[in-house]
C-alpha cells in the first residue's frame, strides 16, 4: 500500500468518524431540547 | 412587517424577475418539444433546437430556480435570524447583475458561443459574471447569519449554507479554463479528468441548486403553511448531514459503462443507492410532520403543493439511485427516460416547492391576500397533470426505445435501425410537447394570480391594521 492509498484510507475514516460524531452529538439526551428548540421559535410571530 | 426593518423590496425584485425567467424557461421548452416533432420549426441559424435547448435549461436553472433561490432565501433569513439583510446595497446589485447575467448568457448561448458542458454552457466572461454574483450572494446571506439574533440555527439556514458554499466549489472547480479569445476557452482537463469533472459539477449542481434550495424551502415554508413544527428537527440535522457526505461522491453515475475508471464508477453507485437514506430522511419528517393535520390537504392549497412537491422527490431519490445501477443503466442511459426523470424533478419537485414559497410569500411581502384561491388550485391541478403526461410518455418512450436499441437477429445483427426507432418515437414526442403546454397552463394563471394579487388583493388583516393605526 502506497503513501496515497494510505492517505486516501485515513480521509475516508476520517470523514466517516466525522459523521458518527454528529449523529451521536445531534441524538445526545443532553441535547434533546436545544436540538428540538429551533422547530418551535420559527413559528413565532416574526 | 416593516417595522422589524427587514428588506422586503429585494425579495419582490427577485419574485418579480424569477418568474418572468420561468416563463421565458418553460415557453423555450415548449418550442424545442414542438421542434422535435415538427423539424419545419427549427430557423437556422439561431433558433434550432441546438441553440434554443441550452436556453431552456439555463433559463431554468439559472434563470427560474435560482431566481426563487435569491427571492426566498433574501426572505428566510431575514426571519429566521430576526434581523435585516447585512447589506441592501449588495442585493441590490446582484439583483441587476443577476439580469445582466442572465441575458448575457441566452444571447451569447443563440449566437452559438459555447463550452459544450451540459448545464454549463456559458464561455468563461460569464462564467465570471456568475461567479461575482454568487460571490455577492454569499457574503450577504452568510454576513446576516453572523449577525443572528437566534441562537440555535434552524435546519432552513443550514441548507442554505450548503447551497451556497456547494455552489461556489463547483461552479469554481469546473469553470477552469484557459481562454483563448474572447468567446472561446478549452477545459483545464483533458479527457476523461474533464468528463469526471464536469458530471461531478453536474450532478452536485443538481444537489446542491436543485435539491438543498428546495428542501431549506420545504423546511420554512410547510411548517408557517400547516401552523404546526416539523416533526423531528433533529432528524432533519441527521439528513442534512448525511445528504452532505454522500451527494458528492455520486456524479461519476453519469459514466457508467465508458472508459473513467472502474473503481470510480462503483463509488458513485454505491453512494448513489446509499443517498436514499437521507433523501427518505426529509421525505418522512415532511409525512410526520402531516400527523393529525392530513386535512390541510383538502382544505390548505400550500400544504397541497408542498406534500405532492416532497413527494415528487421521495420518488425522484428513489428512481435516481435505480438508474445510477450499472445493469439498469445500461438499458436506459442515452434514452427519453432520462429526461423524463430530470423533468419530474424539475416540474414536479422544485418547481411545486417553488410555486408554494412564492404563494406563500407574495401576500405577505405585500400585505395583500392571495387573490384567488380557486385559480392556485386550478394551477395545481394543471402542473401536475401536464408533469405527469410530460414525464409518462418520455419513461414509456425511453423503454421503447431502449428495447428497439437492444433487439437482435439470430445473425447478430440489429433488428431496428436507428431512423426506425426515431420514427417510433413520434407519438410520445407529441404528447410530451402537449404535456408542457398544460405545464405552461398553469405557469400563466400562477403569474395572473401573483399579479391580481399585488394589485387587486384585498389588504391582510396586518396590513388593514397597521392602516388603522396610522389613521
Amino acid at each position: 500500500m502506497d503513501w496515497s492509498s494510505i492517505l486516501y484510507l485515513a480521509v475516508t475514516i476520517g470523514l466517516f468518524v466525522i459523521f458518527v460524531l454528529i449523529v451521536i452529538h445531534t441524538y445526545s439526551k443532553k441535547r434533546k431540547r436545544k436540538g428540538e428548540i429551533a422547530k418551535y421559535r420559527m413559528l413565532d410571530d416574526d | 412587517m416593516e417595522n422589524q426593518g427587514y428588506n422586503y423590496a429585494i425579495v419582490r425584485s427577485f419574485v418579480t424577475w424569477s418568474v418572468i425567467w420561468g416563463l421565458v424557461a418553460v415557453l423555450v421548452g415548449v418550442i424545442v418539444s414542438f421542434q422535435m416533432v415538427a423539424p419545419d420549426l427549427n430557423f437556422a441559424p439561431y433558433f434550432t433546437f441546438g441553440r434554443l435547448r441550452p436556453i431552456h435549461t439555463n433559463a431554468g436553472i439559472y434563470g427560474w430556480a435560482v431566481g426563487v433561490i435569491f427571492a426566498t432565501f433574501f426572505f428566510m433569513v431575514q426571519r429566521l435570524c430576526r434581523v435585516p439583510l447585512w447589506s441592501d446595497k449588495l442585493a441590490r446589485f446582484q439583483l441587476w447583475f443577476f439580469n445582466i447575467t442572465i441575458i448575457a448568457s441566452a444571447v451569447t448561448l443563440l449566437l452559438g458561443y459555447t463550452t459544450s458542458k451540459e448545464y454549463h454552457e456559458m464561455e468563461w466572461p460569464i462564467d465570471v459574471m456568475i461567479i461575482i454574483l454568487w460571490v455577492a450572494f454569499a457574503i450577504n446571506i452568510i454576513m446576516t447569519i453572523m449577525k443572528r439574533k437566534e441562537e440555535q440555527m434552524y435546519i432552513s439556514l443550514w441548507f442554505m449554507m450548503a447551497s451556497i458554499i456547494g455552489v461556489a466549489i463547483l461552479f469554481v472547480v469546473n469553470s477552469a479554463a484557459m481562454p483563448v479569445s474572447l468567446f472561446k476557452s478549452y477545459s483545464a482537463y483533458a479527457g476523461t479528468n474533464d468528463a469526471n469533472v464536469h458530471w461531478w459539477f453536474g450532478h452536485n449542481a443538481v444537489a446542491m441548486a436543485l435539491t438543498a434550495p428546495p428542501l431549506a424551502m420545504f423546511y420554512y415554508f410547510l411548517p408557517k403553511s400547516t401552523g404546526v413544527p416539523i416533526y423531528s428537527h433533529r432528524l432533519s440535522i441527521v439528513a442534512f448531514w448525511s445528504l452532505i457526505f454522500m451527494y458528492l461522491w455520486t456524479g461519476a453515475h453519469h459514466l457508467l459503462w465508458t472508459p473513467v475508471p472502474d473503481w470510480i464508477q462503483t463509488l458513485a453507485m454505491g453512494f448513489s443507492v446509499m443517498l436514499i437514506a437521507p433523501s427518505w430522511g426529509s421525505v418522512f419528517n415532511g409525512y410526520l410532520s402531516m400527523n393529525g393535520q392530513w386535512h390541510q390537504m383538502r382544505e390548505n392549497y400550500l400544504v397541497k403543493y408542498l406534500i405532492l412537491g416532497i413527494t415528487f422527490y421521495g420518488l425522484q431519490t428513489l428512481q435516481g439511485p435505480m438508474q445510477a445501477i450499472r445493469t439498469f443503466s445500461a438499458f436506459i442511459h442515452y434514452t427519453d427516460w432520462v429526461p423524463a426523470h430530470i423533468h419530474m424533478g424539475t416540474m414536479g419537485w422544485v418547481s411545486m416547492i417553488a410555486f408554494a414559497s412564492l404563494y406563500y410569500l407574495v401576500p405577505r411581502i405585500y400585505g395583500r391576500e392571495v387573490y384567488s384561491i380557486p385559480l392556485a388550485n386550478l394551477q395545481f391541478w394543471l402542473i401536475l397533470v401536464g408533469q405527469l403526461i410530460w414525464s409518462i410518455s418520455l419513461w414509456v418512450a425511453g423503454v421503447l426505445q431502449a428495447g428497439m436499441w437492444n433487439a437482435m437477429n439470430a445473425d447478430g445483427s440489429l433488428t431496428y435501425t436507428f431512423m426506425e426507432t426515431m420514427v417510433e418515437m413520434y407519438p410520445y414526442w407529441w404528447a410530451r410537447a402537449f404535456g408542457g403546454l398544460i405545464y405552461m397552463a398553469g405557469l400563466i394563471i400562477f403569474i395572473y394570480n401573483l399579479y391580481m394579487t399585488v394589485n387587486k388583493g384585498k389588504p391582510t388583516a396586518a396590513q388593514t391594521a397597521a392602516a388603522v393605526g396610522r389613521a
